[in-house]
């Protein structure tokens, strides 16, 4: 066994101090040139990356521009290996995914980024279009809600009416217009006095079975710019299907008459269009208006009323060689055995009462020979049209 | 033999045991201190060696692959095979260590070599480990990292002259550094080398290990970021019946596993038995066939296939496919590791693992539709499921998943799948794949399944009712004498037990009591007062036999023996009660029967 002198003991020591301390200094020194060579290495391993990945999605963006979503995705995905979590990549990859119809990827990998996003309002406006796709009706609607509500970055204010307009469109493919035409009446409310945008929400509201606000939005249109032809001929249509049909004819004139004009404008007349102008241009002679004068007036009535006998006469003829008159064609045929079916000029004359009893009988008949007989054709077709809105011409 | 030396390192020989006994004597604690700011060394080393390394492999990977590799590119067939030409040679000629995965080559330095790996090997796996997957073969940059992180640990306690025992245990301290940082999971590595490296928890290893691991993970972070290695999905489980498709998911787990295993323990014996020339072209032959593989379609098996894993949690693949890339990807791993190119198979059990997940998770999304679970979830619990049974580590696969996905609502299903899948493969492989390696390489490693569940025996197990007289210590001597004149036949009662007055024990030998007899006065006059020091206790002095209870290691009685012949075993709850009592013979008995 080896003994230490005290002298011997002490110098060892040291010696083991310094030898450690040395020893780990060294130490210290290879791990600082160490980490200085990694970090340098890694700055331009980093910067070769990003070149990389910069390159790869320029590549998918133009790809995805370009309509090859298939390319796109490949692009993308190497530029997410060399930039993973890269946010605009990732955005452009799930959305590639679901241009490519891959519609159960792109969910997954929208859903991913809400993760981290719940708010953003791009996010959650394809997650509502991928739900659409997929059939999730209430998750489509949900996620459209939240990206209304989301944040958007530019112009927030058109991205969310865009998005308004995009659901109220899904409400009228899944038939709930009630909520279609909520959405597009608060668009409209927080829209500005825009041409192309009234147009829309007018098509909209058409498509949402609101004829009356779509109505509205026309006229907008029609007072801002009086010759849009796609504003004169939806108005003129909705204007003639509900009972407006001096409304229709002057705003199909107008449409004519532009026509005539500008024949370079792209929407052309249709023959519907010609008939309804016909159709009004004949109710408009037909219809015994308030507005016109007593000896006018009561002269439609009768012509009226001599349409709707011979009307009267012909259904029931018909129907007694068939089966005998029904229920409905006995009431009628009391009915025209009253004053109303007897009344002269002369009474109808002095009697306004009268008058609008004649032409109720005429309503009347034409309403129900309609239902019993088929529907009529010429004059008494007109008159089952006034019939459906009797007062809508009158003041 | 030429495997085992291509596995265990030689130790240089070096005059230190001069040096350490010195030190040991001038410096006491100087060890411990060193240890621990060594760890934190170590860490922060390794950590930047595999940063670097994961470095080496990318730019490799660009260098030689491309920035976007894609299917019939010729040089998908060309670079791997001249890439394992490369490796063949330099493996051969200038790094012969640097064969496998680094994890039975850990084992060995520590089991082995004294915890010795050389600096070339260090090299060599960095340099070759990179070239193979950087160029395309199927292999993974973990267990490479974890030896890489053991060389380190390695090479720098040597520096600092730490005892034997110190040094052995520094390599498992640097593999967790280097797991650790390849890994992203700071447990789960330091799980890993404790389940499969020591085999056993250490207190005395315990906390080198976290220190390290965490240094490594620090390190590791700066340059890389806190993000998880992959984008983790959704993770939501409702419906407790859904566990069931998660169990389904552990049965094709677990055949799964086994097919791996097979197909390795199939392949590599019989390649290296292969002539020397001819093992010179595997790695190149290897190449070539993982290549193929890539050209006609399946680009995603190359490599580490970390991005592969990353498309399939997030529904990218079609089941079909899924299962066509989990098949493929153990041909393609089989083929690159059984034809000893360096890499590691955590990556590529991770790829099969989460591709078969994924696999279930949409075939039972389609089949299914009711569950709630993403195709994600499947995939991220079908990687535990195969680390689990092909590599036996069953908490680390648990851990490892909870630690990557960040959520703990995924417990449930992962221990289920996980049990099962590790039961399917222990039942029908009883040998884990990485000790059937070190068997292939005729090694003897200690198995680390049997480390586990060794069943460690206890005093209890050894203890015999006392049958051996008790004498109080409290009595005077000549109360004991009168108390011995008892026993008949004293001459054959060898040994006495003594409860002394604090209630412990003294195991005294007939001959010592002899001897209290032969000293005391022959006649003692009734009028003088005994003085306190006459009583037993006090004549045997202030030494007591060792408290030892029943529950302690059997083990812990062999150091008494030599200086007390029976060793009584007391009550934890009731301090002095006697057990029982153990010789060394029924010590050795124990065993015997053991």
């Amino acid at each position: 066994m080896m003994t230490l002198q005290t002298e011997d003991y002490s110098s060892l020591k040291r010696k083991l101090i310094l030898r450690d301390s040395l020893t780990f200094l060294s130490l210290l020194l290879v791990t600082i040139v160490l980490f200085l060579m990694t970090f340098f290495l890694f700055r331009s391993f980093t910067s070769h990356r990003q070149e990389l990945a910069q390159r790869w999605s320029a590549r998918g963006q133009a790809a995805l521009n370009a309509g090859h979503p298939d390319q796109a995705i490949v692009a993308l995905r190497t530029a997410l290996s060399y930039a993973p979590g890269q946010r605009s990549c990732e955005l452009l990859l799930a959305q590639a995914l679901g241009d490519a119809g891959h519609t159960e990827e792109s969910f997954n990998y929208f859903l991913g980024l809400w993760e981290t996003q719940p708010g953003d309002g791009f996010i959650n406006l394809s997650l509502g279009r991928l739900a659409a796709k997929k059939n999730d009706i209430q998750a489509a609607i949900n996620y459209y809600r939240a990206s209304i509500f989301g944040t958007w970055q530019g112009d927030g204010v058109l991205r969310r009416r865009e998005v308004r307009l995009e659901l109220s469109q899904y409400f009228i493919a899944h038939h709930d217009l009630s909520s279609a035409r909520t959405e597009l009446l608060i668009t409209g409310g927080n829209a500005p006095e825009d041409v192309p945008l009234s147009l829309t929400l007018a098509q909209l509201l058409e498509k949402a079975q609101t004829p009356h606000d779509a109505l509205t939005y026309y006229r907008k249109v029609l007072a801002q710019e009086p010759k849009n032809q796609i504003a004169l001929q939806a108005a003129a249509r909705l204007e003639y299907d509900s009972g407006h049909f001096d409304e229709a004819h002057r705003l199909i004139e107008q449409t004519m008459r532009e026509q005539e004009t500008s024949p370079s404008t792209p929407e052309a007349i249709t023959p519907r269009y010609e008939e309804m102008l016909e159709d009004s241009t004949r109710i408009l002679e037909l219809a015994p208006l308030k507005k016109l004068p007593n000896n006018e007036r009561v002269t439609r009535i009768l012509q009226a009323r001599a349409l709707a006998k011979k009307r009267f006469a012909t259904c029931s003829t018909q129907l007694s060689v068939a089966s005998g008159l029904s229920s409905p064609l006995k009431d009628l045929a009391a009915k025209w055995t009253s004053k109303a079916a007897t009344a002269s000029r002369a009474a109808l004359l002095n009697d306004p009462t009268q008058q609008d009893s004649t032409m109720q009988l005429v309503f009347d008949t034409e309403t129900q020979t309609s239902r019993i007989c088929g529907p009529p054709t010429g004059d008494d077709a007109l008159l089952l049209q006034l019939a459906k809105f009797p007062k809508a011409m009158e003041p | 033999m030429e495997d085992q030396t291509a596995m265990a390192e030689t130790e240089p020989v070096a005059p230190i045991t001069l040096r350490e006994d010195m030190i040991a004597r001038i410096a006491p604690g100087r060890e411990e201190r060193v240890f621990l700011l060594l760890s934190i060394f170590i860490g922060v080393v390794s950590g930047l060696l595999v940063v670097s390394f994961r470095m080496a492999i990318e730019w490799l990977s660009v260098l030689l692959l491309g920035s976007s590799p894609y299917p019939h590119q010729p040089r998908l067939l060309y670079i791997p095979a001249a890439a394992g030409l490369v490796i063949a040679v330099l493996t051969r000629y200038v790094f012969p260590k640097v064969r496998g995965s680094g994890i039975n080559q850990t084992k060995a330095a520590l089991y082995i070599s004294n915890g010795y790996i050389s600096f070339r090997t260090v090299i060599g796996k960095f340099l070759l480990s990179a070239l193979a997957i950087g160029s395309g073969h199927s292999l993974g940059p973990e267990d490479p990292s974890l030896q890489i992180g053991a060389g380190v640990a390695s090479l720098i306690s040597r520096r600092f002259g730490m005892s034997k025992e110190k040094l052995r245990i520094f390599a498992p301290i640097g593999a967790a550094a280097g797991l650790a940082a390849a890994f992203n999971a700071p447990i789960s590595a330091i799980l890993f080398v404790i389940e499969e490296v020591i085999g056993q928890w250490s207190a005395a290893v315990l906390g080198s290990i976290v220190l390290s691991a965490v240094a490594s993970v620090v390190v590791a972070r700066s340059f890389w970021g806190a993000q998880p290695m992959f984008r983790i999905p959704v993770i939501d489980l409702r419906d407790s019946r859904e566990l069931l498709a998660y169990a389904a998911l552990g049965v094709v787990g677990g055949f799964a596993s086994l097919l791996f295993a097979r197909c390795l323990s199939y392949l590599r014996p019989k390649l290296r038995s292969q002539p020397q020339w001819s093992q010179l072209l595997q790695p190149a032959v290897a190449g070539l066939l993982v290549g193929a593989i890539g050209y006609f379609g399946l680009v995603q098996v190359m490599g580490a296939g970390y991005e592969a894993i990353d498309q399939a949690m997030h529904a990218q693949f079609a089941w079909k496919m899924l299962l066509l890339l989990a098949l493929f990807k153990i041909i393609a791993t089989t083929l690159s590791f059984s034809s000893g190119t360096p890499g590691g198979m955590f990556a590529p059990t991770l790829f099969i693992g989460a591709m078969l997940g994924a696999a279930v998770g949409t075939f039972e999304k389609i089949y299914f539709p009711h569950l709630t679970g993403t195709i994600g979830s499947y995939a991220l619990v079908g990687m535990g499921v195969l680390f689990a049974a092909f590599l036996r580590a069953p908490l680390t696969s648990v851990f490892m998943v909870l630690e990557v996905s960040g959520n703990y609502s995924i417990v449930l299903p992962v221990i289920l799948a996980n049990t099962i899948a590790y039961l399917i493969s222990r039942v029908l492989q009883p040998i884990p794949i990485l000790e059937q390696f070190t068997h292939q390489d005729g090694l003897n490693l200690p198995s680390m399944e049997e480390l586990r569940e060794e069943s460690n025996l206890h005093l209890e197990d050894a203890m015999q009712p006392f049958t051996v007289p008790v004498l109080q210590g409290s009595e005077t001597i000549a109360d004991t004498l009168n108390s011995l004149a008892q026993y008949e036949d004293l001459k054959s009662i060898p040994i006495f037990l003594v409860h002394c007055s604090d209630g412990l024990w003294y195991t005294a030998k007939r001959e010592e009591l002899e001897a209290l007899a032969a000293n005391q006065p022959e006649e003692q006059d009734a009028t003088t007062t005994t003085p306190p020091a006459a009583t037993l206790a006090g004549h045997l002095g202030p030494e007591r036999t060792p408290v030892l209870f029943p529950d302690q290691p059997l083990s812990s009685a062999l150091p008494h023996f030599q200086r007390w012949p029976l060793l009584p075993i007391t009550n934890r709850a009731i301090r002095g009660s006697l057990e029982g009592t153990v010789t060394l013979q029924d010590v050795l008995n124990r065993y015997q029967k053991h």
